[in-house]
């Protein structure tokens, strides 16, 4: 195997699990997550020689956070738990309840709203750095932001407990 | 702990810490193919002294996937409200032809590049009155253009009223970096176009050909229309609210 492949390889082993994870809580679903995220190192591949001495990492992240935003219209009207969280990371009930969180949290919000809280609060970019990412101006990711944690503040005012934050 | 807080422990919390789902050799396999047909693309200049017998509805430069080889470029009637699919069509290289009239601007943008749409002279067989075909093209820093996509009509007249054939992205399931819009012309008086997917609309930009006033070069962009997605019915009205 050459070796840009085997960066490759390693590349791909380090950073689809975050990926997906923020395609996933963009579309709502581990399909469509899985496929974006896909997508995106499918180019980051095809422009392996000269992503690779950059920042590929970031340039896959923008490319999947754009295909989504672009592609995915549908506003998110199911968030599935279709999976058994794990279980050596903490108490499942906290996840449980954390999942329940998210899928009323980021339901309410438009595809470019849950872009941005994906990359503030997951990656914990700076504005700055998400307005670049997005193409948009810093006072659009501000006032995005706001209307966003406005929305979850109207959503989430009568949720008694805060999930996996008293671990 | 507000909402943000919240909304950080629940993210970080839901987190798997699984990896490996992903197999890296398709994805090596598909970028390779993507990198390939991009390739064929940037060599798109060096197709051009290719002898051209414009028969096709479209010339593709990109190279869809075999999976991808039966979506081709759409035909629609004179006063289509809806879009069918063509029964004629061969790919073929674009003509070396200089641009007729303006290059319309578009304001999509590639990097450097620009998404740009003019007319080149075409001769098709067996079609005296086809003259022009619309080619969706890059324009680079430098001005340098270059031919992405030509639709030409394949029998009648290229000036009849009514709209011509549509381009369309040929990579629907993976669309490259700089996808080509969906676009075509309408000859008539239209201020407004506007297609239609699964009951949704979405209106096209309009430009007027330098060359021919009656001629309207529309395209929509990506933002409003995903690039590849085929339409169900594009209609046209003038200025006066009338439809076209």
């Amino acid at each position: 195997m050459a070796r840009g492949d085997a960066e490759f390889v390693e590349f791909v082993q380090a950073a689809s699990g975050r990926l997906a994870h923020a395609a996933y809580l963009m579309t709502g679903d581990h399909h469509q997550a899985e496929d974006a995220a896909q997508t995106a190192l499918v180019r980051t591949y095809a422009s392996w020689s000269r992503v690779r001495r950059d920042d590929p990492y970031a340039y896959t992240r923008r490319v999947m956070i754009n295909y989504i935003v672009d592609n995915w219209r549908r506003p998110i009207r199911e968030y599935p738990v279709d999976e058994v969280p794990h279980q050596r990371r903490g108490d499942v009930a906290d996840e449980v309840t954390a999942r329940r969180w998210l899928q009323i949290a980021l339901g309410a919000l438009t595809a470019r709203q849950r872009a941005i809280v994906v990359l503030r609060y997951l990656f914990d970019l700076p504005e700055q750095q998400v307005a670049r990412e997005l193409d948009v101006s810093l006072g659009t990711v501000k006032s995005t932001t706001s209307r966003a944690l406005e929305k979850l503040r109207q959503n989430l005012v009568e949720l008694p407990t805060a999930p996996g934050g008293d671990r | 702990m507000n909402e943000t807080d919240r909304l950080r422990a629940a993210i970080r919390a839901t987190e798997p810490d699984d990896r490996g789902r992903f197999d890296v050799d398709t994805i090596m396999r598909q970028g390779r193919r993507l990198r390939r047909r991009r390739r064929v693309v940037r060599g798109g200049a060096a197709l051009l002294s290719v002898i051209v017998v414009a028969v096709g509805v479209a010339a593709v430069l990109r190279q869809p996937d075999p999976f991808e080889r039966s979506a081709q470029p759409a035909a629609t009637s004179s006063t289509a409200t809806t879009v069918t699919e063509p029964t004629v069509g061969a790919a073929t290289p674009p003509p070396a032809r200089p641009p007729i009239g303006t290059v319309l601007s578009t304001g999509i943008r590639y990097g450097g590049d620009e998404r740009v749409f003019y007319f080149v002279a075409v001769d098709v067989p067996r079609a005296p009155e086809v003259t022009i075909g619309l080619v969706a093209g890059r324009r680079s820093v430098t001005g340098a253009l270059t031919v992405d996509y030509l639709v030409n009509d394949v029998e009648g007249s290229d000036r009849r009223p009514g709209f011509h054939e549509l381009g369309y992205e040929p990579s629907a399931q993976l669309l490259p970096d700089d996808p080509v819009p969906t676009f075509g012309y309408f000859v008539g008086p239209a201020t407004r176009i506007i297609g239609s997917v699964g009951g949704q609309r979405m209106d096209a930009e309009l430009a007027r050909w330098s060359e021919d006033a009656d001629v309207v070069v529309f395209w929509f962009h990506p933002q409003v229309l995903r690039p590849g997605q085929r339409l169900d019915g594009i209609l046209a009205w003038d200025a006066q609210g009338r439809r076209l």
